[in-house]
């Protein structure tokens, strides 16, 4: 089931600058605590001058679409899936 | 060109390549979402059971779903099928990067589509190593660079149209060349309309003329083919399917046009007036953003009962401003006969020319308003698209949403680049 919301989400980041990877470690939302074991696809786009990034994540069975607004630095949280049909 | 010609197949080694990315936006939603992968999933316009189905994922194809059907008919077939709509910006962003990758190997690149590459390496370094080999690598790279889970079919041939042709030989993950050495291997197991631009009825017309097959296609005579096509359409294929170039050509901008299909049914022209307002904004900031004005304005309305009527007008003066084309648009769309359900309408302008040809008007200022209408885009621009619309536009916000066109790439990129 894929799931649209718009949460504010703690996002613990990584930036290793020898193998230039970047990757959300973990993220908190809702008072749990989810590791990412995958990062599927990083793209971005320009809404006006606001620049947002978003990480597209998986962790254990679930998927977390992340969103970073560049202006803010905050991150929110738009779209939870199990991967199963609605 | 007389009857008389007689040309052998191109003998010339493989310059060509066609790159075409399998199941484009489903496979990049696999990519995104990793619990999606081995699942039947379809991109569709809108998650809706009349959505339109626009990129089915290759488990998807298995079971039968193909482009162009409705969501609900998709469920018909797979009920546990998964229906995502479209993230533009995902797209764009693996086309891009995948036009990084191609052009360290050669800057001769025509984009195709929002998924397909043209590559003509006659001259570059990388030709000496062999485009077999250079096709594997481009393979590699766009799984380490890219995504693990998107793959690419590429076709190898002495023109585009054989090159195209070998990349649908084998989907998905294909690397088929065709050329002077097995031709007729692959002519013999084609039928004509899985030839690339031959649909039925090209078909039809070719069996009137005694070609029922791709070898009689290709063994036909010139005055068969003229008597096919009836135009110089016979000569362009008697040069494909021989291996000769004719389709390197690129053409020019004629138009800009945007099209909607309403999720509900509107009939009166008060309804339908705030979509068509949004219309000629996206229409017409495009044309301002490639340094166009027009002289022409048409407008095609699709009805739910399959009818259609269309009108164009054109104009001694050209047109820039969005007011000045949604004020022509309207009048157009109050000039149909008809009061029926709309289920489609599209906007486009013609008659183009560069802006900076602008006549000055006796009873207009031209460069007054043009100095406004650019700093309306100077300011969309920085806060987002529409922050300053008219209020004919209000409650059009969720409405004709971000869309890649199917095949049209001419300002891809532009937007891309200007994202960026």
């Amino acid at each position: 089931m894929i799931q649209q919301i718009c949460a504010p989400v703690s996002v613990i980041f990584s930036f290793n600058h020898q193998t230039r990877v970047i990757k959300p470690e973990k993220i908190i939302w809702d008072s749990k605590i989810y590791f990412i074991s995958k990062v599927g696809f990083h793209h971005s786009f320009r809404q006006g001058s606001t620049r947002f990034h978003i990480f597209s994540v998986v962790s254990n069975n679930l998927f977390f679409r992340l969103s970073l607004n560049t202006d803010t630095l905050f991150w929110n949280l738009e779209e939870i899936s199990d991967g199963l049909p609605d | 060109m007389g009857s008389q010609i007689e040309l052998p197949f191109n003998s010339k080694p493989s310059t060509i390549m066609h790159i075409d990315l399998n199941s484009c936006f489903a496979s990049i939603e696999q990519q995104a979402n990793p619990l999606l992968r081995n699942k039947p999933i379809v991109v569709a316009a809108y998650n809706s059971p009349s959505g339109c189905i626009l990129a089915p994922s290759v488990e998807a194809k298995l079971l039968g779903i193909k482009v162009g059907m409705r969501v609900k008919d998709g469920k018909l077939l797979c009920p546990n099928l998964i229906v995502r709509g479209p993230d533009p910006w995902k797209y764009r962003t693996v086309h891009l990067a995948l036009k990084k990758i191609l052009l360290e190997y050669t800057n001769k690149l025509a984009p195709k589509s929002i998924d397909e590459f043209v590559l003509n390496f006659e001259g570059f370094p990388s030709f000496s190593r062999g485009l077999t080999l250079v096709a594997q690598e481009i393979k590699t790279r766009i799984k380490n660079e890219i995504g693990d889970w998107l793959t690419v079919s590429i076709g190898i041939g002495p023109n585009r149209f054989l090159a195209k042709m070998g990349s649908n030989l084998k989907k998905p993950d294909g690397l088929e060349e065709i050329n002077y050495k097995n031709f007729l291997d692959v002519y013999q197991k084609l039928t004509l309309v899985k030839l690339h631009g031959i649909d039925k009825s090209y078909t039809a017309r070719l069996n009137l003329s005694q070609i029922y097959t791709v070898m009689d296609f290709y063994n036909a005579t010139p005055s068969q083919l003229k008597s096919a096509f009836q135009s110089i359409q016979w000569f362009y294929w008697y040069l494909r399917l021989r291996g000769w170039e004719i389709d390197d050509v690129e053409f020019g901008r004629k138009s800009f046009g945007n099209m909607y299909s309403l999720p509900k049914a509107l009939v009166a022209v008060e309804e339908l007036s705030p979509i068509l307002h949004k219309l000629v904004q996206k229409m017409s900031y495009r044309l301002r953003l490639n340094g166009y004005c027009c002289k022409g304005v048409h407008l095609a309305i699709l009805y739910r009962d399959h009818s259609f009527w269309h009108k164009g007008v054109s104009l001694k003066n050209p047109l820039f401003d969005s007011q000045d084309i949604y004020r022509l648009a309207v009048k157009i769309m109050s000039a149909s006969p008809y009061q029926k359900s709309v289920a489609n309408i599209s906007v486009s302008c013609f008659n183009l020319s560069k802006n900076n040809t602008l006549q000055l008007d006796l009873f207009d200022n031209l460069i007054k308003k043009e100095s406004l209408v650019s700093t309306i885009d100077s300011i969309n621009e920085k806060w987002g698209d529409f922050v300053i619309t008219p209020g004919k536009m209000l409650g059009t916000k969720d409405l004709i949403p971000d869309r890649i066109a199917f095949g049209n790439i001419k300002e891809l990129e532009n937007f891309i680049i200007q994202n960026n």
